[in-house]
């Protein structure tokens, strides 16, 4: 069965139908592309799923369990977390306390130490991994802005999430950082994580993922291989208006 | 040791401001720091909302007024015998207004940054409304008066003053404290970006009604106290806009979510409040007087003393740090590189000026 599946969601703001009766499916240990061109409703498909939208109609299930009405929160505790476009960190806070803040953590441990010493060693690890080890104690407002990507990602993975949404995750950043982004994605992947990944950058995409779903007006009018995508013609007319 | 110096730093004071009484204080003196005391815990207080949470409530004088007619009402019904009954009820007053507090935040805090001003400020005129109105209950604009404590009346001043002392020492303790948990870390995150802190699984919620339910139990304390000081309870000053205004002026003065810029905008601004009604005279020109001392200060210092001198300080050490080692340009003792080479920037400056939310 699959991880995530999305039957039939549907959103409209006034008389515009962002997301029109959209199913996806996600299977477990992929790396799932979800593409399409600029207002076909990825992002908002994207604020469906992760419960920052509630959906006009349809379903989501998650790991076997209706999520349609859960909030962001609760998805998150329980595996699913995302990433923004705009790389979203808490620029007052430290690069550490960024990681700790996303540690997922209990209401008994809210009342313990701001940065306890066994967050300390948890953050230090993935800041070790993403090689932000030498920036921990600046603040993230400090960082660059392809470093703060890396730190959002790298915040959400604190909780040990079973799937992850990128939503653009090489978007405005060099291409050093989109070959470092694209090893982070393929190690987390390789250690079990699965992802669903929106994406402009079409070499980025066939290099790293598959199945590719491809959504149009709302629509999910497409899914298979890179290789199929690039050559179907109802993708190709949604590129190019055909 | 530098653990330490936070706490110590914060008994020095309480112990110094536990001293000034055995000085022999004229009664005007004490009666002006018993004041400058109430308005100092109520700053700190509401900097727990409005600083730290980021949700600028205009509406805790509300909250004021509830703590002083409970304890007025509380001893209508009850006689004072020993002259500290009235204190020894104060943790239920906090405890009642923190109850009342969590369903008010619960609605409220659905609006965010001015919203949230305009619909706590509502419920401030809901409250003096219902208190010159509710008659059998509070007595109207006639007011309700309180047994007169049987202090005696050399050292008249002195048990409000110690109890005051002590509620600054609890507010600026949990201030402190929720500074270095997961509480104040949690915060930080909803005040930066709510709906990010959502989706990281941050107990927005839970400490956004914390954070309220604290601040205004304490608030409601400071009601009570200044009731019993006072002896009669009049609408128009147990739920009074200006209370509101001032404890705003004084934590933005000061500097909101620093543990010390509440209380030092409380003595700065109440001080120089009272001086300046006592110079000026009767009239209302100390208001203006008032005004312009704050528009100085913020002229000067935007984000409030405390975040302005820190920044200072920080500067200065690192300054000097460049001029102690003029090679030390590319990497630091550690021989790590220098990443924030040119950007200075501190904690301080991240807060943003005005609202705490976008």
């Amino acid at each position: 069965m699959a991880l995530l599946e999305v039957v039939g969601l549907a959103k409209s703001f006034g008389s515009v139908r962002a997301v029109d009766n959209a199913s996806l499916s996600v299977e477990e240990h992929s790396v799932t592309a979800l593409i399409g061109p600029n207002g076909s409703g990825k992002t908002t498909l994207f604020n469906l799923i992760t419960g920052y939208l509630r959906a006009d109609t349809g379903r989501v299930r998650f790991a076997g369990s209706d999520v349609t009405r859960a909030d962001a929160g609760t998805l998150y505790r329980r595996g699913l977390s995302r990433t923004f476009q705009q790389a979203r960190v808490f620029s007052q806070l430290t690069v550490q306390e960024n990681l700790v803040v996303a540690g997922g953590y209990t209401w008994r441990q809210l009342f313990g130490g701001r940065v306890t010493n066994a967050d300390r060693d948890r953050a230090g690890q993935m800041l070790e991994e993403f090689r932000l080890g030498h920036v921990a104690d600046l603040l993230a407002a400090e960082l660059s802005y392809g470093q703060r990507k890396l730190l959002e990602f790298a915040a959400v993975l604190m909780s040990k999430p079973r799937l992850v949404l990128l939503d653009e995750p090489t978007a405005g950043v060099n291409p050093v950082m989109i070959e470092t982004m694209e090893r982070h994605i393929r190690e987390c992947h390789a250690s079990g994580i699965t992802f669903l990944v929106v994406e402009h950058d079409m070499n980025f995409v066939m290099r790293l993922c598959d199945p590719v779903v491809v959504l149009d007006q709302g629509h999910e009018i497409f899914t298979g291989s890179p290789a199929e995508v690039q050559t179907n013609s109802l993708v190709l007319d949604a590129y190019l208006g055909a | 040791m530098s653990r330490l110096a936070g706490p110590l730093r914060g008994g020095l004071f309480i112990v110094i401001l536990a001293a000034m009484p055995s000085f022999d204080l004229a009664h005007w003196v004490l009666n002006m720091l018993v004041f400058t005391l109430m308005y100092a815990v109520m700053s700190s207080a509401w900097n727990l909302t409005g600083g730290f949470a980021g949700y600028p409530s205009l509406g805790h004088a509300a909250f004021f007024g509830l703590g002083a007619y409970t304890e007025g009402l509380w001893f209508q019904h009850h006689s004072i015998h020993s002259g500290y009954e009235p204190f020894l009820i104060l943790p239920l007053v906090g405890l009642l207004a923190a109850l009342v507090g969590v369903p008010i935040a619960a609605i409220a805090m659905r609006t965010r940054a001015d919203v949230f001003a305009i619909v706590t400020i509502t419920l401030l005129f809901v409250a003096q409304t219902l208190a010159f109105n509710l008659r059998t209950l509070t007595g109207g604009a006639q007011g309700l008066s309180m047994t007169a404590p049987p202090f005696s009346l050399r050292t008249f001043e002195r048990p409000f003053y110690y109890v005051l002392v002590l509620l600054l020492a609890v507010a600026m303790g949990i201030t402190w404290a929720s500074m270095r948990s997961k509480v104040g870390l949690s915060l930080a995150a909803v005040r930066a970006d709510e709906d990010k802190a959502v989706g990281i699984g941050v107990h927005v919620v839970g400490v956004k009604l914390m954070s309220f339910a604290v601040s205004v139990g304490l608030t409601a304390m400071v009601g009570g106290v200044w009731a019993y000081y006072e002896g009669f309870i009049y609408p128009q000053f147990a739920v009074d806009p200006l209370v509101t205004i001032a404890i705003v002026l004084m934590t933005f003065l000061g500097g909101r979510a620093t543990l010390w810029g509440p209380v030092l905008g409380a003595f700065i601004l109440e001080l120089a409040q009272q001086y300046l009604a006592y110079d000026l005279g009767g009239s209302q020109f100390y208001l203006i007087a008032y005004a312009a001392v704050f528009l100085v200060v913020m002229l000067l210092l935007p984000r409030g003393i405390v975040p302005s001198l820190q920044d200072r300080l920080r500067q200065r050490r690192r300054r000097h740090l460049v001029d102690a080692n003029p090679s030390d340009g590319d990497a630091d003792a550690l021989g790590r590189p220098e990443v924030s080479q040119g950007i200075v920037l501190s904690r301080a400056q991240m807060v943003p000026l005005v609202g705490g939310t976008s």
